[in-house]
């Protein structure tokens, strides 16, 4: 080693240390501003925000998930049985909070059944959540016997349709969770041990922490997740329906490593995600102004992800 | 040092056992407070397995260990820390995407006022003061993944000096670091001395050895051959006690005396793993040993030749011609790399041994690109036969083969492609005494046929007894080369320990 070793990396702010996913959106935003006359337009804006929603409560427990090494595909499933079960309560009993404690409840189950697999068996992720998602699925299609479950409840109506100090409540509940993910990645042991699990879990072993326990509170956390965004899709839709977020968590990792989290050595941010799921949510709008069908707005996305990734390989280069 | 006192921590017949190998048999070993005890060893002495006993990472099969008199038990990490046990790794044990105070401090983190929030603040400034006294003028808001090797090795030093630990174990601590990091580390070493901490302290350098230690404890093969007081050991001396591992079996071996056609050369190569200036070569019909130490860049030389690292200066011919490009063009030109971790590298577990031995050869089986099972059976058949690989039928799964014969097979699948020019990295790691002949046999064999070997091994006796002639590696650079006459294992650890 050299003299030149220790001096310190350069803060100083360069073009190359934007991130890629703030170039794409830069990109984004100009491109549909110019192409159609109602992209860039107050209500337009709202409405992206609204649909952006769901996708960002997805998402930020999808990159804590990531950061240390896993992934979780089921959450697009466990969403929609949530959902089922929350406007299965809902029209059974009324109540909409033990509604919502169905949802947390269903999610919750999930997350604790994927978390264990995958610490205590050691089973690879992808196959774990592979397997919850055809389970998940498979219920939501039986508790509903195939069909649409459809609530008329006036205080569903209200969580979608209302709003507070003049902010949609939808928004703030993202507001909301965003808060509650970043002191919770960035100001708790919880989170400093999600850079561990996935940067060096042995260090974590050999600082006498348990980390099977927090790597299966990472997938808990993101089945209770899933759980609280089926609030949000049911009031979305009046109705819990068995097919209503099929694939939802193709956007949400979509968005999580367009935002610039890596699948390894545990680097990850959650401000990259929330670009990410903007991004994203930017990506479907704009296309449906230009009247693009939604079967070529997943080839688009999946070029997002590409292209994303080919940014930040190019800077890694340098 | 103080002899009277009691011993902070205390070791009695400690024992520890891996399947096939004793690691550690019944070792005996104690630090007072105020001592530097050094501990040495060639590779595999069982000094690593020692340090991961005594910070809890092992549990010991037998022995006991006191802590000032009191007999107490290291079963965790924990408990260990319990006992002011602090360990600086090798391997660092360190997170990339966590700043430095986070690191430090991992596992240990401030609370704040607020339940569950972790107090930044203190611990930035907690970490400044550890980064102050170690001369580090480097953020503690630094990523550690931006950090080089020796930054990130002084951050591993801050983390075990912020335990407060009574007990310190380092692991070769100055292996990365520069002379003045070093002189940084020995004048902090000499502080904690002086405030009363233990230091049990492994090297593979002759000159700190001498310099820093109170005490030196020699390992060898798992036990532990004596303790000396640097003023009544010399050098030579130490190297003496560390030789002389048991070779429970001659290696076959029919050396040659004639000099045969130069196939391998190696000029002045430089590579972005970090080796530096390697010339070397290596002739027909002769096993050429490449030692040192671990981490002294052996591997490293192996996949600078083989491609598959950057080379950055220098050269490389192959039977004269130069060579330079990716592991495929290597194969083509007749190269054959028989990688160290055969498992992860060298095989496709699952398939059938007749499926990997084939896999090199198929374009030269097939030349029209069609596959016949018949004829791949029969050379799958033939070499078998020839390497004596004990397997009940070529479709039978590698994976279920014991690992001497998973060796053979590694090796056998570059006799179907017709090499020239065989690296071997350790090719008896985990292979039992009996196989590891048989391996060794096999190598002698390819040589009579007329190929070249560079044989890369972590145990002396191997490169002693098998190796027509030997290069020493130290730091990334070849520190010398050993005749067949000079090849002893003394000479091998004098070169590659910095004492000549």
């Amino acid at each position: 080693m050299n003299e030149i070793a220790m001096d310190e990396p350069s803060r100083s702010f360069s073009l190359a240390r934007v991130p890629g996913v703030a170039w794409i959106l830069g990109v984004l935003l100009i491109g549909f501003t110019a192409f159609s006359r109602d992209f860039l337009t107050g209500p337009n804006l709202h409405n992206i925000g609204l649909q952006s929603v769901i996708l960002l409560i997805l998402a930020l427990p999808q990159t804590m998930i990531i950061m240390t090494e896993g992934v979780d595909i089921a959450m697009g499933a466990v969403l929609t049985l949530a959902s089922v079960m929350l406007a299965w309560v809902l029209v059974h009993n009324g109540s909409l909070p033990l509604a919502l404690a169905a949802a947390l409840a269903t999610g919750l189950m999930f997350g604790l059944a994927n978390g264990m697999l995958v610490a205590l068996l050691k089973m690879p992720p992808f196959v774990v959540t592979l397997g919850t998602m055809g389970v998940a699925q498979g219920l939501a299609l039986i508790v509903t016997d195939g069909q649409s479950i459809v609530v008329n409840s006036d205080a569903l109506q209200a969580v979608y349709g209302g709003s507070l100090a003049g902010m949609p409540l939808p928004l703030l509940i993202a507001v909301a969770v965003y808060a509650f993910s970043h002191v919770l990645l960035y100001h708790t042991r919880f989170g400093t041990y999600v850079f561990a699990l996935g940067g060096n879990a042995e260090a974590l072993k050999l600082a006498g922490i348990r980390a099977n326990a927090y790597l299966i509170g990472v997938y808990v956390l993101g089945g209770l997740m899933a759980g609280l965004a089926a609030l949000i899709l049911t009031a979305r839709m009046s109705s819990g329906h068995p097919t209503s977020a099929i694939g939802m968590e193709f956007d949400a990792i979509a968005a999580v490593v367009v935002g610039g989290t890596s699948f390894e050595h545990g680097k990850g941010w959650l401000f990259g995600t929330l670009l990410g799921v903007v991004a994203v949510g930017v990506l479907r709008n704009g296309l449906n102004l230009l009247a693009i069908p939604s079967s070529a707005q997943v080839a688009c996305i999946g070029l997002l992800v590409i292209v994303a990734l080919f940014i930040d390989g190019l800077k890694g280069k340098q | 040092m103080n002899q009277d006192t009691v011993p902070l921590l205390e070791l009695r017949g400690i024992s520890k056992t891996f399947p096939g190998v004793k690691a550690l048999d019944d070792v005996s070993f104690s630090v007072y407070p105020g001592e530097v005890h050094m501990l040495i060893g060639e590779n595999g002495a069982g000094k690593s397995s020692l340090m991961k006993v005594l910070c809890g990472a092992y549990t010991a099969d037998a022995g006991q260990f006191y802590s000032k008199g009191e007999p107490v038990d290291i079963r965790s990490p924990a408990d260990a820390r319990k006992f002011g046990i602090a360990v600086i790794f090798q391997e660092f044990s360190l997170v990339p995407y966590l700043d430095i105070a986070q690191n430090i401090f991992l596992g240990r983190e401030f609370r704040g006022s607020i339940p569950g929030i972790i107090d930044h603040a203190r611990m930035h400034s907690e970490a400044r003061k550890i980064l102050d006294l170690l001369g580090l003028e480097l953020s503690t808001r630094t990523l550690v993944h931006e950090l080089g090797v020796a930054q990130q090795q002084m951050v591993e030093i801050a983390k075990a000096l912020s335990q407060h630990a009574r007990i310190l174990v380092m692991d070769e601590p100055t292996a990365a670091l520069s002379d003045r990091e070093t002189e940084r580390l020995f004048a902090m070493i000499r502080q904690l001395q002086a405030e009363g901490v233990a230091i049990i302290y492994i090297s593979h350098r002759m000159a700190e050895v001498f310099a820093m230690g109170d005490r030196i404890t020699v390992l060898r093969d798992g036990k532990k051959v004596g303790s000396k007081l640097p003023g009544e050991a010399t050098p030579d001396e130490l190297v003496r006690m560390m030789v002389g591992r048991n070779v429970d079996m001659t290696y076959a071996r029919s050396f040659g005396t004639s000099e045969g056609e130069m196939i391998l050369e190696v000029k002045n190569l430089h590579a972005v793993n970090g080796i530096k200036g390697i010339s070397l070569n290596v002739r027909r019909g002769e096993i050429v040993g490449l030692s040192g130490l671990v981490g002294a860049g052996r591997t490293e030389v192996a996949r600078a030749i083989f491609g598959a690292d950057k080379v950055t200066a220098g050269e490389i011919r192959l039977f004269g011609k130069l060579h330079q490009g990716a592991p495929d063009k290597a194969v083509r030109a007749g190269i054959a790399l028989i990688p160290e971790s055969r498992k992860a590298e060298g095989l496709a577990l699952i398939r059938t041994v007749c499926d990997n031995l084939m896999l090199p050869g198929l374009g030269k089986a097939f030349p029209n690109r069609l596959y016949k099972a018949s004829k791949a059976r029969k050379i799958a058949r033939e070499l078998i036969d020839r390497l004596r690989i004990s397997t009940p039928s070529s479709f039978r799964a590698v994976q279920v083969l014991s690992g001497g014969n998973q060796q053979k097979v590694v090796i056998g699948k570059w006799l179907s492609s017709d090499s020239k020019f065989f690296i071997v990295d350790e090719p008896t790691r985990g292979i039992d005494v009996g196989a590891k002949a048989e391996i060794f046999a096999l190598i002698d064999e390819l040589v009579r046929q007329g190929v070249g070997v560079l044989m890369i091994s972590s145990e002396l006796s191997e490169i002693v007894h098998v190796c027509d002639r030997a290069y020493v590696m130290r730091d990334g650079r070849i520190a010398g080369h050993l005749a067949r006459e000079e090849l002893s294992e003394e000479n091998i650890l004098r070169m590659g320990m910095h004492h000549e």
